[in-house]
């Protein structure tokens, strides 16, 4: 597949997550008119010393020039004049982000935050911000809610946003959630050797972050992430000439075909469950294998089967979310409809709008003649659907 | 809901498997008849190896299926995919020509060979048509470069004419490969191959030189070659799954592989009047749908061997099955099923409305069965 020309990279600073200013000129944008409104409400209430307007004037005109160290001097003298100014510390502190001074960052977009709670570009910049301080946890959280509130839409920003966040999802075992956030430059044809090592940590299911994997042990999350790489752009016939080479290189690695097989599931559910039933065999006790064997053989409706993988995994696993609705779902189909309602009430208690369970429930009432609550139950279905 | 199943149902992927699904379907929506020869496969005996080998000649399905076969020969599933030389529809229309924008489509056929060509009055693409899928109404799936694509326009029986695929209305072609038509996934070259033809892949590869157009018996009568080679022996302990034995749930989700599930059509969000071509999914959508009853199973109303009966009073005695009138046997049976206070006759063309599907120039029954009111919009 044809790949972007290098002006599409991801910033080469974006490795040591450096956000670079023009960058950031669309999140300023989103953010201004908010801003400019509260400073108006606050000019009018407040008695504004003619010291103030000097100095952010002249912090603005050191930030055009790109003179960071000086326009980060002047805009925290402003803040000190006007200590609840956001347009003061949003630049703040997005230079202080630019100039790597990553703590003081955070601590400006604390302060825009308790100002503004929740606004998106404030909790993206924080987000970027902590992850260079090594606070991961915390750089999710944000990262989380900044993408829900859309600070990922604006185009030159999302490449950098989504990296961070990619590599923050994995770290948290949220695999099939990074999957997607490299899946998106994938389709943009934004292609970088650091992007496809990740796509293969997230694929291969390893919590380190990619600047954490060992020299040595680099060469196949790069493989792997080159295959998901070609399937995500598009180019299925060549993605499985390429995990196919794999394979036979590595006919004993777990959770290569793991990751064939999550990126086959939504296209095609039986060939999925062929490369899971590979991953079985290569990694025999792995639970997360065992249980998503079981559900992809649920979804392309071997029931029989599936029960019996998911039991698998419920034996190890009790809590195995995934494996206790394919074992409910497919006892369901299968004619235990007792135990199955028991599962699926199970999942359903905890997780009240958990559409599968409510698809085996309606199951289990069908099968069981109970009219009204299985219509009952498909209209939960088409609700949750909506 | 788990990260997975948010995976499934919430992300890109699942819309762009979403669309995969729904616009592979489109190839299944012209299931007309016309008269056919009983097929080879039905109709001769095999020599072939099996899975097991055959120590003589094997029984022909007809040879002991006669019925069955002889009907199945004309029904629409097993003409679900044509190839040249094979398709009345187009032997009988052999020069078909239409102009959509700025674009002329002709298709021709000569000498069993049928083309497909697209000109803006400048450049020209003339591809040869290989497989035809639906038998009156018809579209094709075209081969160049190695890449599949579904053909910008179609044959629709009904205005013996060419108009635009349906689904693809909203294309607007850059040049003259776009002109040409849709480039299909592999996905979508799977789906629509396995659901109009038999023995039609090996994993993730179409078998090309392999596949038989059309559904052959042991498409849906798993394990019938083995049955074959083994009543050939004189043994019957192989047969095939007995379909017709299996409840509505069952029939439902095995018709459903093709014409879709109600699961697979909820985990996809399908929404919309184009739903109404997956009948599974708009059957369990009824009120009266329920698993364990065969009254209200497929198979109740349809036999698959044979051509779809269009006349609205054949189907009157399987819903009085159910809402018969008060004080026979079956209201007796299901008290608390209501018999309609309107009618006794034309069920379906009440409550089983027909719905054009847009695009389609076909109509569609809705298998939804409901009271449908004086202006109610379409149910989802």
């Amino acid at each position: 597949m044809p790949v972007a020309p290098n002006s599409n990279l991801i910033p080469r600073r974006a490795a040591n997550s450096k956000i670079p200013l023009k960058s950031l000129r669309t999140l300023r944008a989103a953010v201004l008119a908010p801003l400019l409104a509260l400073t108006c409400l606050h000019a009018a209430a407040q008695d504004a010393a003619p010291q103030f307007d000097d100095v952010a004037a002249r912090a603005a005109a050191a930030r055009d020039a790109g003179n960071l160290p000086l326009a980060i001097q002047l805009y925290t003298q402003a803040e000190q004049l006007k200590p609840d100014w956001p347009e003061g510390l949003f630049y703040l502190g997005m230079l202080q982000y630019s100039n790597n001074d990553f703590p003081e960052s955070i601590a400006a977009f604390n302060h825009l935050l308790q100002l503004q709670p929740g606004a998106p570009p404030a909790l993206a910049l924080r987000g970027l911000s902590e992850f260079e301080t090594g606070a991961f946890d915390d750089s999710l959280r944000d990262l989380d809610q900044a993408v829900q509130k859309g600070a990922a839409n604006q185009p030159r920003n999302e490449q950098i946003i989504r990296y961070h966040y990619a590599q923050l999802l994995a770290r948290a075992g949220r695999f099939q959630d990074a999957i997607l956030q490299y899946w998106f430059f994938a389709t943009h044809h934004i292609d970088d050797s650091d992007l496809r090592l990740g796509l293969g940590v997230a694929g291969m299911r390893n919590q380190t972050l990619p600047k954490d994997i060992p020299v040595a042990d680099r060469p196949i999350y790069e493989a792997a992430g080159s295959a998901g790489y070609v399937f995500l752009s598009g180019d299925s016939q060549a993605a499985d000439a390429l995990f196919t080479q794999l394979f036979a290189q590595n006919p004993t690695t777990p959770n290569l075909h793991y990751f064939y097989g999550v990126l086959l599931f939504p296209h095609a559910p039986n060939l999925a469950v062929d490369q899971f039933q590979a991953e079985v065999a290569v990694a025999p006790n792995s639970i997360a294998a065992h249980s998503i064997l079981a559900y992809s053989l649920m979804i392309d409706g071997r029931y029989p089967q599936a029960a019996a993988e998911a039991q698998i995994a419920i034996n190890a696993a009790p809590d195995m979310e995934m494996a206790k609705i394919a074992l409910g779902r497919s006892l369901a189909e299968t004619g235990d409809t007792t135990r199955a309602a028991d599962l699926l009430t199970q999942i359903l208690k905890d997780d009240p709008k958990n559409l599968e369970a409510h698809l085996g429930m309606a199951v289990v009432y069908s099968r069981t003649g109970n009219r009204e609550e299985a219509y009952r139950e498909r209209m939960v279905c088409l609700d949750l659907q909506k | 809901m788990s990260a997975w199943s948010a995976l499934i149902c919430k992300s890109s992927f699942g819309r762009l498997t979403t669309g995969a699904a729904a616009s592979a379907l489109l190839c299944a929506i012209w299931l007309l008849c016309e008269t056919a020869p009983l097929s080879p496969a039905l109709a001769q005996s095999s020599t072939q190896s099996g899975p097991k080998g055959a120590a003589k000649p094997t029984p022909a399905c007809v040879d002991c299926h006669a019925g069955a076969a002889h009907a199945y020969a004309t029904a629409p599933m097993r003409h679900a995919m044509e190839v040249p030389g094979d398709d009345p529809a187009l032997e009988s229309h052999p020069n078909l020509t239409v102009q959509q924008g700025a674009y002329k489509y002709t298709v021709l056929t000569k000498d069993g060979k049928t083309s497909y060509s697209v000109t803006d009055g400048t450049d020209t693409l003339t591809l040869p048509v290989r497989w035809m899928f639906g038998q009156q109404s018809q579209t094709w799936v075209l081969e160049k470069d190695g890449f599949f694509y579904e053909g910008l326009v179609s044959y629709f029986a009904r205005e013996q004419a060419l108009a635009t695929t349906p689904g693809d209305g909203h294309i607007t072609p850059h040049n003259i490969t776009e002109a040409m038509g849709r480039k299909l996934s592999p996905w979508e070259v799977l789906q629509c191959f396995n659901c109009h033809a038999t023995n039609a892949s090996t994993g993730t590869h179409v078998n090309f030189d392999k596949l038989r157009p059309g559904l052959d018996c042991e498409r849906c009568h798993i394990g019938a070659v083995q049955h074959q080679i083994d009543a050939a022996n004189d043994n019957f302990t192989t047969l095939p799954k007995a379909l017709k034995k299996m409840d509505s749930q069952d029939t439902a989700n095995f018709c459903g592989q093709c014409h879709r599930t109600w699961d697979t059509a909820v985990r996809n969000k399908w929404k919309g009047i184009p739903d109404v071509r997956f009948q599974p999914y708009r059957l369990e959508n009824s009120k009266c749908f329920i698993g364990n009853d065969r009254r209200i199973s497929c198979l109740a109303c349809h036999d698959p061997h044979q051509h779809v009966n269009h006349d609205q009073a054949f189907y009157d005695a399987k819903c009085l099955a159910c809402h018969a009138p008060a004080k026979s046997p079956a209201a007796v049976a299901t008290a608390a099923i209501k018999s309609c206070p309107v009618a006794k006759a034309n069920c379906a063309s009440c409550h089983m409305p027909k719905t054009q599907l847009p695009g389609t120039h076909s109509m569609f029954t809705d298998h939804e069965i409901r009271i449908v009111r004086p202006g109610e919009e379409y149910p989802n």
